[in-house]
């Protein structure tokens, strides 16, 4: 690059200079630095971005791709906990569909399998009126049941093969807990092994722009690329920027892409608790959701005698919560799963000024099971690990559009969405995967891998999935905050008439499942 | 893991699924009692006990016990529980709750209760007994009631209900009880006190119109903007002072029916004595 004090000092060199031919002249006039030109950046170093990665360096089509990865954090302290008594209060629930994606993206072998935990069966229950529905693969009380008899009834045909596609060789598993620090380090060390990703960590976006205007025909055109401007006057070209950068994007700002939604006005809190007794690695394990008219609360297993607390509360509430001992935690969470909602009424009002611990001793033996629909195999909260109670806001956002002019937008960027079907992370993934393999079929056709031929693909695939998905997830928040009257025997009604029509349950479980 | 069988997927999904509360069982398997004095009843039973005991109760209105069962059986699904919830809402009513006490001759001595300050709670309350000429029995026990707690709640309403008359002054007599029940009904919203005021029919005229014209509107108008009596609790309420608690509820005192009925007694005999000494002077 030109330095003027060196021109300066050598006459001899400038008259060389003014030798040369125009285009090589104005290599050393011009004092802008050129941008390196990447096919992929990807900004944010979360599970979507990471994973977007991992699927393209594990494609035989897109590994030869360059690809860069900025992210502000620092990537390399990640890692996975040693601990197995101490547990992350940040746990994703993944889907059969987004592990068999993690799996073909080479990154969950290196999860550490010890902190993982599948689970089996979710029972789920309202808490007004005490209405459940269960999901139980095991024990085959869900699934297309008569779909599945009938085609046993013919070996060999090709109806039964087509029901066989259902099998994920993951027999029974609803889904399984991860720790997000888990995930994110497996996919880093994929990564650094795949190697060919330039990865720029604690590097913060200065800005994003358009490329200059060129100066003349045959010079490079980048006026339609986006130009990410990196701390140290380092600029990257990419013919696709893939903005992975969280709920509020730059990204996805400097593309112009309005993201409209609501916020909740809820706070989920979240929490490691210790249960009562401890699992073993074979065991059966079961996840528990209880809608109440102030936000469902959720326990979600971990290994051992551990589980992950999810519970969506009003923000005052969640203050309040926070604020409590951890004793006292432990027992407004038992409560908030057995009590009746009149008696949780009045613990949550007074939660500042009663002894938790004390008033639930007298209410539990008093609360008849039947009436609160209690399923029998939940565990009791003993404990909490401390410092593992927080929380976030709850909000619901989705992206107009996830692509621009060399613009794809993927994971919280693209959509946000309530933790109550656990469905989040799993979008993310789904979004990563379609993008991936649209980035294969543009590189394979021979596409420019920004242009909308390539991108559209992508859209059409997730963004209407991923729109009902969410519609999905707002209305069950809506329509079980509703705490009396017809809208309550309405929605129990319905939950019954789910949870006994075979097929319908299965059609709801492989939709939450994401079975491709 | 358990091994995948797949009954017949048919036969499950014509499978009748059991309620969630309606508890379906045979007389002939009734499950066993939840405390002690329990029946648990079926539907059938229910709906016929309580039939048999509106129509009794009102034929033989000093049949206590056809009232209780009237109560008891009408109470569910919905009105008992609301009551039990606005007692978990209230402070005092989960105090009452936890501690479960129990109204009987032998816990409120009578003796000690005359001795109270003026004008308490305690005295208003025994002078009452005394005036009416009743003690303070020990009231029928909850038997069809089949949650513990709710039972204990349909007993603490039968048993406080001596004193709601004692704070309001009303007596025992038909026009008073009515007046009572109605009260009762806007305040706790229990079936049976409304199905009592079908009483009224067995009122004479004037007591009727006495009653529609001033003392059923006192007991809507007292029993909706009234605390919920239910959370009052009494055995620690006896020294406090009757206009004070009624204060503190909100509860307007109604005019004296005794006084009224003694007065209206008083004018009939005057014109009666006129009459017949008119008509002995003329005659």
């Amino acid at each position: 690059m030109a330095s003027s004090p060196i021109l300066m000092q050598s006459p001899k060199l400038i008259r060389r200079l003014l030798q040369l031919p125009p285009s090589l002249r104005r290599g050393f006039y011009s004092t802008a630095s050129k941008p390196e030109i990447y096919d992929v950046v990807c900004v944010g170093g979360g599970p979507a971005g990471l994973s977007l990665l991992s699927a393209l360096r594990s494609h035989p089509s897109t590994e030869r791709l360059k690809v860069a990865l900025i992210d502000s954090q620092d990537l390399t302290t990640s890692r996975a906990a040693s601990d197995t008594r101490v547990y992350s209060n940040r746990c994703s629930s993944l889907t059969p569909a987004s592990l068999k994606f993690l799996q073909n993206a080479g990154a969950w072998g290196k999860v550490e399998a010890r902190r993982v935990q599948d689970y089996h069966g979710m029972q789920v229950w309202d808490g007004v009126s005490g209405s459940r529905i269960s999901f139980d693969p095991l024990n085959g009380k869900n699934g297309a049941g008569l779909l599945d008899a009938l085609a046993e009834l013919v070996p060999g045909s090709r109806f039964r093969e087509s029901r066989r596609q259902y099998e994920t060789g993951n027999e029974g598993v609803v889904a399984t807990m991860c720790e997000n620090q888990n995930l994110t380090h497996a996919l880093l060390q994929r990564l650094k092994e795949a190697g060919g990703v330039e990865v720029l960590d604690k590097t913060k976006v200065e800005s994003i722009q358009l490329g200059p205007e060129p100066e003349d025909e045959k010079a490079l055109d980048l006026s339609q690329w986006p130009i990410v401007t990196l701390p140290g006057e380092r600029q990257l070209a990419a013919r696709l920027l893939v903005g992975a950068d969280g709920a509020n994007s730059p990204v996805r700002n400097f593309a112009n892409i309005p993201s409209h939604g609501w916020d909740y006005n809820q706070h989920g809190v979240v929490a490691t608790l210790q249960l009562d007794h401890a699992f073993a690695e074979l065991d059966r394990r079961t996840a528990y959701q209880r809608f109440l008219p102030t936000g469902p609360i959720a326990l979600l297993p971990l290994p051992n005698n551990k589980a992950s607390l999810v519970w969506s509360v009003t923000t005052p509430l969640a203050a309040k919560l926070k604020a409590l001992s951890t004793p006292a935690f432990a027992s407004m969470v038992n409560a908030a799963f057995r009590l009746q909602i009149a008696d949780l009424t009045y613990f949550l009002e007074h939660m500042d000024t009663i002894d938790i611990a004390d008033e639930l001793s007298w209410r539990l033996p008093n609360t008849s099971p039947a009436s609160t629909g209690l399923p029998q195999s939940l565990p009791t909260v003993k404990a909490v690990q401390e410092g593992s109670t927080a929380s976030f806001p709850l909000r619901m956002r989705h992206a107009d559009t996830y692509t621009g002019h060399r613009i794809a937008l993927i994971g919280d960027a693209a959509h946000t969405i309530h933790p109550l079907a656990g469905q989040g992370l799993n979008l993310g993934l789904a979004d990563a995967q379609s993008l991936a393999s649209s980035i294969a079929y543009g590189v394979e056709h021979g596409m420019d891998i920004g242009s909308p031929w390539c991108l559209d693909e992508y859209v059409s695939d997730r963004w209407a999935k991923n729109n009902a998905v969410m519609g999905v997830c707002d209305k069950l928040q809506k329509l079980y905050s509703v705490q009396s009257g017809p809208v309550v025997w309405g929605r129990s009604l319905g939950l019954g008439l789910v949870d006994r029509l075979g097929p319908l349950k299965g059609m709801v479980m492989g939709a939450a499942g994401g079975v491709r | 893991m358990r091994a995948t069988t797949t009954p017949s997927s048919l036969t499950r999904l014509l499978a009748l699924p059991p309620p969630l509360r309606t508890r379906t069982f045979s007389v002939l398997s009734r499950p066993p009692p939840n405390y002690p004095g329990h029946i648990p009843l079926t539907i059938l039973e229910r709906l016929s006990l309580a039939a048999g005991s509106a129509i009794g109760s009102l034929a033989k209105p000093y049949r206590h016990d056809l009232i209780a069962s009237l109560g008891e059986t009408t109470a569910k699904p919905y009105f008992l529980s609301r009551l039990h919830r606005a007692m978990l809402n209230n402070p005092t009513g989960r105090r009452i709750l936890r501690d479960r006490p129990r109204i009987t001759s032998k816990s409120m001595k009578l003796e000690e209760l005359r001795q109270m300050p003026e004008n308490s709670v305690g005295r208003a309350y025994a002078a009452w007994l005394d005036r009416e000429g009743v003690t303070p029995d020990t009231r029928d026990a909850v038997r069809y009631i089949d949650d513990p707690e709710e039972a204990y709640v349909m007993q603490r309403y039968r048993e406080t209900h001596d004193f709601t008359h004692a704070i309001t002054g009303l007596p025992v007599i038909i026009e008073g009880e009515l007046a009572v029940k109605a009260f009762e009904f806007a305040n706790t919203l229990l079936p049976m006190t409304a199905l009592s005021l079908v009483a009224i029919v067995r009122l004479k005229k004037v007591e009727r119109q006495r009653f529609l014209e001033v003392y059923m509107p006192w007991a809507i108008r007292n029993g909706l903007k009234a605390e919920e009596v239910i959370n009052v609790y009494w055995e620690e309420e006896l020294e406090t002072d009757v206009e004070v608690l009624r204060a503190r509820l909100g509860i307007e005192k109604p005019p004296d029916l005794r006084d009224i009925r003694k007065a209206l007694r008083e004018q009939k005999r005057r014109q009666k004595a006129e009459r017949e000494g008119s008509g002995a002077g003329a005659g």
